[in-house]
């Protein structure tokens, strides 16, 4: 243990996948059971993590450094700070829960876990990443396994079973097979999923190859990167390099987080996946869009995040009220979840855009509190669908009384998602709105609204799912009431709830991570105005007026807003 | 001009790899002519330990440092060349024992296919060395000349004897224009030998010449515009033939391309710089849009292999060395995914008799062996990480990046998007679509040989990269002269990983 935490939590899940290709798929106990170990390794090891980093210190702990390729400038340089540890803790528990929610997997079981392994390593790796080779690669890493989980074991959804045939389709496979918005297979799902994130990913790679060629150092290496890299004033096509850099990495980045226009692979990617492969996607996936963005951007180019940012407060308010009326609207449970998630990253990017400390510390935080509520709602979409095979919320309903257990749980998940008190969802909810206030009033309003709309549709899912009238034909549901079926929720339920009633070290681990961020991002203007004097002058009064709003902030990074 | 032939018994050390697989090549022959029971495995174990002798040789040449030319500098043995002799003869090891199921299906002739197999080889091992005009003329056809009976052979195969005609008329007007560029040049600056064209003049004769023997190689290779005989080559030749074609004779002539445009015009950088953005740039959109609508595996992968060779041609634009290392890493990669690929479709057209892609329907339930070494290749081939052929694209980028060469990049980029949709086709059919007939396949001892090697190389290179990067810096040694950022490599600063 110790310093090597990292390697035990990155390559635990590889090695049971490895491990798992030399087992039978007759033998389904040692499959579960070489899955779930090594899941639980990664899940030990990030909580060790987690609780064993130092937030006083801060900065990049439990770093290790491998050169790669000499060639190239690569190392494989892991470290973890205060943002990335508790994202690293949260797919550790997702995995481990993921793992037990797909324990009647039956088809190609082991295949599946191979795959789900692969998924969340990958996951982890870009969470832990210091050099940016190494994030793109995970990165990209992390989208194949997303197609072969959702082709092999997703399900279609309501819209193509309705059709009178499906499969007679022709030309399915030619290029109106990527315009085909009818056919919501999950053919089509998986294909829509890999290619936007590809797309975008190789936008966003774009970016980091130009910051590695006009850095100049040869260097892949963040942290290099991030104190030495100059790419500021670099006039190209009428703007300035820096400018494009950044836009290219942020909507590379913001097309799998996913930003509001950006977002329109993701609910039909959770609606077509399986139930853990959704807790995995919606849990951490997604989050490597902010983060990559943090990590990236924020790192290495600090002044442009100043100047470009408020382009992620526009759009996240489309994110918020869009993602929460489709929300409202749509029939189909997973739809629902879905895009309540996509709504709910938009609170996300509302924090970040402020830049402010208490507001960023919060979107972090509401990224784990996020992984959490939405793990378990798609948990037990995923129960309900396994039950009655369907998803279509109007024809369900009186489920209440078949599963007792999960409908409890549902409550609990639905109030996590919404952000009611008890859950550690509401403090980074609290935060965000409170951090953002100064800056952006209009987005906060919008924010709050949006709060309005996810109890607005959560109910009525909740509502149209477990209460009402019962359909007979579903009479035969079960409550999930064995162990393995209860420990994923009731692990989800209980991080989710421990972290309202403890949230101090999340909220210092994270804070340790977000103090110089923010400090480097908000002081940049003053310590470039003072040293040149001439970059003040170009770049207006207005974003002067904003530095000087974050000074205050700015004096007081460490102690500043701690309770 | 005159030649002096005279040899010394160390000059003939350095053909010591061309000699032992020529005698070795008369033995098969001989071999098979004495023997006309002999089961083929047999000719095919035969060949391939031949190929594995010259093999150890090329890499006891590698490790010891054997180096030097010959026939008044027509015939050069250098690091390169030995890293394409490598090349060249790893992949007929790997092509013949992919064909030894495929053999029952030539009617005549099964021993002598072993034998022009490896003539090619021996013909290409030749290309690697050619440093004259002269002698690229004369190996280029020995090397094409056995291909030409390969394509044809299966007999009565309608589409094999088009595939024949197609190369052989298209390879022998590519013979003609190399044959008249060659002449152009000579004309102009009355040299043969690459290195002595230096100091050449820019002329329209001269200009004229060499875009004549470009034609000829970019044929060789298959770009645009000089692919159109890809797809149906590809598509009618025998599998192993098709595998073959597509690695080895690229590599080979690639070896002549990296000695022309660097030795012999390496003053002319920035003409030949757009010529080979105009033709990367072509091949990669040209090949990858039309793979999109292709219904066979073999097309699928001419195609492909048409756009894979436009990302090489990055490598060569960057005209830098580490541009070049490129070419040599992501070949590397290329011939390990190619190849694996084509065995499997000579694996699973053995045992349904079909290469249409809808037939793959179901392989990941029939055989998960195949189709997960599918999966492995094609994601390869597409660039996904951890896999070789992500490295060899990043491997190229970077190289070109330092060049700024940002259209070629961009362009580079979006194509892996777009490939990736027609690798993920086949996936989506191996894996989701259920199979037409669901009995199991089962694979064959040397065909699961050459699968190991080729899963081998395409997961090993991906995660561990260093060695193999190492190895082709040393090779193109000889190019260290190029202006290149890489060369004198700015240390990074030294940084504490604490502080936030």
């Amino acid at each position: 243990m110790g310093d090597y935490a990292l390697l035990y939590i990155l390559f635990a899940p590889f090695v049971g996948a490895i491990a798992l290709i030399f087992v039978s798929n007759r033998q389904a106990m040692l499959v579960r059971g070489i899955a779930a170990g090594s899941a639980f390794i990664c899940l030990l090891a990030s909580v060790y993590l987690f609780y064993a980093y130092d937030h006083v210190k801060g900065g990049f702990q439990f770093v290790q450094k491998f050169e790669w390729s000499r060639q190239l400038g690569i190392s494989l340089h892991l470290g973890v700070d205060g943002i990335g540890t508790p994202l690293v803790l949260a797919s550790g528990i997702l995995l481990f829960a993921g793992i037990f929610v797909s324990w009647h997997v039956k088809d190609r079981a082991k295949e599946f876990y191979i795959w789900l392994l692969i998924l969340a390593a990958a996951t982890i790796g870009v969470f832990m990443s210091l050099d940016l080779f190494f994030l793109y690669f995970f990165y990209e890493m992390s989208v194949i396994p997303m197609y072969l989980l959702l082709g092999m074991w997703g399900s279609h959804t309501k819209k193509y079973n309705e059709m009178t045939d499906p499969e007679g389709l022709k030309q399915r496979d030619s290029v109106g097979f990527i315009f085909n918005f009818g056919s919501n297979s999950k053919e089509y799902a998986a294909m829509k999923l890999v290619l936007f994130l590809s797309a975008f990913a190789v936008a966003a790679f774009m970016g980091i190859l130009l910051i590695y060629k006009y850095s100049g150092l040869n260097t892949f290496d963040i942290l290099v990167l991030r104190e030495h890299a100059n790419l500021m004033n670099i006039p190209v096509l009428g703007t300035t390099l820096d400018k494009i850099i950044w836009l290219l990495i942020f909507f590379g980045f913001a097309s799998i987080a996913p930003l509001w226009p950006l977002h329109s692979w993701s609910p039909v990617g959770h609606a077509a996946a399986p139930a853990a492969t959704s807790m995995l996607h919606a849990g951490v996936l997604m989050k490597l869009g902010h983060f990559s963005i943090i990590r990236v951007a924020f790192e290495i180019l600090p002044e442009t995040t100043r100047e470009l940012m408020p382009i992620a407060a526009v759009l996240c308010m489309f994110s918020i009220v869009y993602g929460g009326f489709v929300a409202y609207y749509a029939k189909d449970t997973k739809y629902v979840i879905g895009y309540s998630s996509s709504s709910h990253m938009g609170y996300v990017f509302l924090g970040m855009a402020a830049l402010d400390y208490i507001s960023l510390t919060g979107a972090v935080m509401y990224m784990f509190a996020h992984a959490m509520a939405t793990g378990m709602l798609f948990a037990m979409a995923g129960w309900v669908y396994d039950q009655t095979h369907t998803r279509d919320i109007p024809s369900l309903g009186g489920l209440s009384n078949r599963m007792p257990f999960i409908s409890g749980c549902f409550v609990i998940g639905c109030m996590a998602s919404i952000g009611v008190p008890g859950t550690i969802n509401f403090i980074a909810e609290v935060m965000i709105i409170v951090g953002s206030w100064n800056k952006y009033p209009f987005q906060v309003i919008v924010a709050v609204v949006g709060i309005v709309l996810t109890l607005a549709y959560l109910f009525k899912m909740m509502r149209g799912l477990f209460y009402g009238p019962m359909d007979q034909k579903y009479s035969h549901a079960h409550d999930a009431v064995s162990a393995v079926d209860r420990l994923p929720l009731l692990i989800m339920i209980t991080v989710s709830i421990g972290f309202f009633f403890f949230p101090m070290h999340l909220y210092n681990v994270v804070r340790s991570g977000v103090d110089p961020l923010i400090a480097k991002i908000t002081r940049v203007v003053p310590v470039a105005a003072e040293t040149t004097g001439l970059r003040l002058e170009a770049r207006g009064d207005n974003n002067t007026a904003l530095a000087d709003r974050s000074v205050p902030f700015a004096s007081a990074p460490v102690s500043g807003g701690r309770p | 001009m005159n030649f002096s032939l005279t040899m010394s018994p160390s000059d003939l050390l350095l053909l010591l790899p061309e000699i032992l697989l020529t005698v070795w090549l008369c033995g098969i022959l001989i071999v098979d002519f004495s023997f006309p029971r002999l089961p083929n495995e047999q000719l095919a174990y035969l060949s391939v330990a031949g190929l594995a002798a010259t093999l150890g040789c090329l890499i006891w040449f590698d490790v010891t440092g054997v180096a030097g030319t010959l026939f008044a500098n027509m015939f050069v043995l250098d690091r390169m060349a030995l890293f394409f002799k490598m090349f060249i003869v790893g992949s007929t090891i790997l092509v013949i024992l992919a064909s030894v199921d495929y053999i029952h299906r030539f009617r005549f002739f099964r021993g002598e296919y072993y034998f022009l197999i490896v003539m090619s080889a021996l013909g290409m091992m030749f290309m690697a060395s050619a440093n004259d005009l002269l002698s690229v003329f004369v190996t280029l056809e020995f090397s094409t000349f056995g291909f030409y009976v390969l394509v044809a052979y299966l007999r009565e195969d309608m589409a094999s004897n088009e595939a024949g005609i197609k190369f052989f008329i298209l390879g022998v007007f590519a013979a003609g224009l190399l044959a008249y560029g060659i002449s152009l040049v000579y004309g102009e600056t009355g040299k043969l030998v690459f290195s002595d064209m230096k100091s050449a003049q820019a002329t329209p004769g001269l200009a004229i010449g060499f875009l004549l023997i470009f034609g000829a190689l970019g044929f060789k290779i298959g770009a645009v515009p000089f692919h159109s005989w890809i797809p149906d080559t590809y598509h009618g030749s025998p599998t192993p033939v098709t595998a073959y074609l597509s690695i080895a004779p690229k590599g080979a002539a690639f070896a002549i391309l990296l000695r022309m445009f660097f030795v012999a015009l390496a003053t002319f950088k920035p003409i030949w710089v757009l010529l080979l953005v105009a033709a990367s740039v072509m091949s990669m959109t040209y090949g990858n849009i039309v793979a999109i609508a292709q219904k066979n595996m073999k097309r699928l992968l001419a195609y492909s292999g048409i756009a894979q060779i436009g990302n090489v041609l990055i490598g060569l634009a960057a005209g830098t060395k580490m541009g070049n290392d490129a070419i040599l890493f992501y070949l590397l990669t290329y011939l390990f995914a190619n190849l694996g690929a084509f065995a499997i479709i000579i694996a699973v057209s053995e045992a349904i008799g079909s290469e249409e892609i809808d037939d793959y329907s179901g392989l990941g339930r029939r055989s998960p062996f195949l189709a997960f070494s599918m999966l492995i290749f094609l994601l390869s081939l597409a660039g996904v990480p951890p896999l070789a052929g992500f490295i060899g694209k990043i491997y190229i980028f970077v190289a070109a990046m330092k060049e700024g060469l940002y259209v070629l990049i961009t362009v580079g980029l979006i194509n892996i998007v777009i490939s990736m949709y027609y690798y993920l086709i086949v996936v989506k059919k191996m894996y989701i679509s259920e199979p037409h007939d669901p009995s199991p396949i089962t694979v064959s001892g040397p065909i699961k040989a050459v699968l190991y090697v080729c899963l081998a190389g395409t997961l090993v290179i991906g995660i561990y990269p260093q060695p193999f990067a190492d190895w082709v810096v040393s090779a193109t040694m000889m190019f260290s002269g190029l202006a290149d950022p890489a060369v004198s490599l700015p240390v990074p600063p030294a940084v504490t990983p604490v502080g936030g």
